[in-house]
């Protein structure tokens, strides 16, 4: 039963890769790419023969997404420790937080290119402005989910604010707070290549944009190859830490 | 005074007082005027710009909603499909759960080559975005449709259609306004991000214009014109489905 699903699965992928070639083989080769011709591209690209420069562009972009991160978790967990210690407060501003993350992220960024120009720091500014929200959301739900009672309790046995927080409040909210935290990460991460994309001058975004914009199409897969496995590892990582995590509540 | 009205002073006083400290900011000159215009300045540049922002959202918006139609009918078709035949669902679910995962900005430039400039590759990209997630939802709801519903209908002579029109459809009801809500987000956002990476028309073309030419005060007017759409478009999808879930008569 499962070795069928298995190989059922990897007929549709090798069905798919088939007709992709045979596509590709006879259709306009700015428009489709052959894996045929692609392995060969992304040889080039690993080899440094396409773009020289590859390694420079895919250190900035970690860069960025690590210090947007960085921040975006500095000042989520600060909004949302902030906003979520006082009923009213959190009352008053979930809400406003709720319906501007309703808003398509991405209508902030020209002003964010305009604020801080072509370079680095408005993809940092977007890629903080995504990964800040579910951050700050989760902060917020978790506190929600902290059983009262089990406070007032930690307080009756002599628990300091410290120690209530440590032993009672955090465990409880653990859960949702570390998917939190690696929904902003996936969204730090889509921040910054979004912002590379649609305008700038070095990192992954702008190499993908050049090899489009000069019909490179085979180089422009094997960027995105590059990128996907950039994204994955970082999710995956992300992951780890999320199971290191619940084992710790368990 | 009951704490929904002291929530709602809360809110209006502070956004009242970050209006007034931007302005008193702005007006002290301790920000520069070409990158921080005050509100005043950003509300006399709505007036400015009113016309050609509002046709520019309106072109927006009607491609998002033709996306978003689309994407609504494959997902919530799909999704029936995928969560009803099982053999076909664990066949192609890793395949739908790496399309749904994937930055969808990565295949832009593909989807820019093939379908060239104009309002095509707006609606297929905000297509694309919008379906997954109501695609992933919909798939799980009807597969977890309560087997023991289905089995009393087919006991008392269900036909197929009855069955899906009668069993299925009001279960996942829910799940399909979830994913509506969450559709109509990415949606938007598809086609801005078109508009705003090759666009010539619509609301992300007319706001990285604003941004290329150093026109802040228009460009902080548009972009709350079009946040505004947005909070309102999916308050009001909000309301209308605690309007439908008190109608089917939900414990909230």
């Amino acid at each position: 039963m499962n070795k069928q699903i298995v190989l059922i699965r990897a007929v549709i992928l090798i069905v798919m890769l088939g007709a992709w070639e045979i596509v590709g083989r006879t259709a306009n080769p700015a428009l489709y790419v052959p894996p045929s011709a692609a392995i060969p591209a992304l040889g080039r690209l690993l080899t440094l023969h396409s773009y020289p420069d590859l390694l420079e562009h895919l250190l900035l972009t970690l860069r960025e997404i690590l210090i947007a991160y960085a921040m975006a978790i500095a000042a989520g967990l600060g909004a949302g420790f902030a906003l979520g210690v006082n009923r009213l407060v959190g009352r008053a501003y979930g809400p406003i937080l709720a319906a501007l993350y309703a808003v398509p992220a991405v209508v902030w960024y020209p002003s964010l290119m305009l604020f801080f120009g072509l370079d680095a720091a408005s993809k940092i500014a977007f890629g903080f402005l995504l990964g800040f929200f579910p951050i700050t959301l989760a902060v917020l739900a978790g506190i929600r989910q902290v059983n009262p009672q089990l406070l007032v309790v930690a307080r009756a046995f002599g628990a300091d604010g410290v120690t209530a927080f440590r032993k009672v409040t955090l465990p409880a909210m653990l859960f949702t707070l570390v998917g939190g935290l690696r929904t902003g990460l996936a969204l730090a991460v889509i921040g910054v290549i979004v912002g590379e994309v649609l305008g700038s001058k070095s990192g992954m975004g702008s190499l993908i944009n050049h090899a489009y914009g000069l019909f490179r199409t085979p180089d422009y897969i094997a960027l995105v190859v590059v990128t996907l496995v950039l994204i994955v590892g970082s999710d995956a990582v992300a992951a780890l830490l999320e199971r290191r995590a619940q084992r710790w509540t368990e | 005074m009951n704490e929904t009205v002291r929530v709602r002073v809360v809110q209006l006083l502070s956004v009242a007082a970050l209006l007034i400290a931007w302005e008193a900011v702005a007006r002290a000159g301790w920000v520069d005027p070409l990158f921080v215009p005050a509100p005043s300045a950003v509300a006399r540049a709505l007036g400015r710009i009113g016309a050609a922002a509002l046709a520019g959202l309106g072109e927006t918006l009607l491609k998002a909603a033709i996306a978003y139609v689309l994407a609504v009918v494959i997902g919530v078709g799909g999704g029936i499909l995928l969560g009803s035949v099982r053999p076909l669902r664990q066949a192609v679910n890793p395949f739908v759960i790496a399309l749904y995962g994937m930055p969808k900005i990565l295949v832009l430039p593909w989807i820019m080559l093939f379908l060239g400039f104009g309002a095509t590759p707006a609606v297929v990209y905000a297509t694309i975005h919008g379906v997954f997630p109501i695609l992933v939802l919909v798939t799980g709801a009807v597969r977890d449709v309560d087997a023991t519903l289905v089995t009393v209908a087919r006991a008392f002579g269900a036909r197929r259609w009855q069955l899906y029109w009668k069993v299925v459809l009001p279960a996942i009801v829910p799940t399909v306004l979830a994913g509506m809500r969450l559709g109509v987000v990415f949606c938007l956002l598809g086609v801005l991000v078109v508009e705003m990476f090759a666009g010539l028309r619509g609301m992300g073309y007319v706001l990285s214009s604003l941004a290329n030419g150093f026109q802040a005060p228009e460009l902080f007017a548009a972009t709350a014109l079009v946040s505004a759409a947005s909070i309102v478009i999916v308050l009001s999808l909000d309301a209308l489905n605690d309007r439908l879930s008190q109608w089917r008569g939900d414990l909230r």
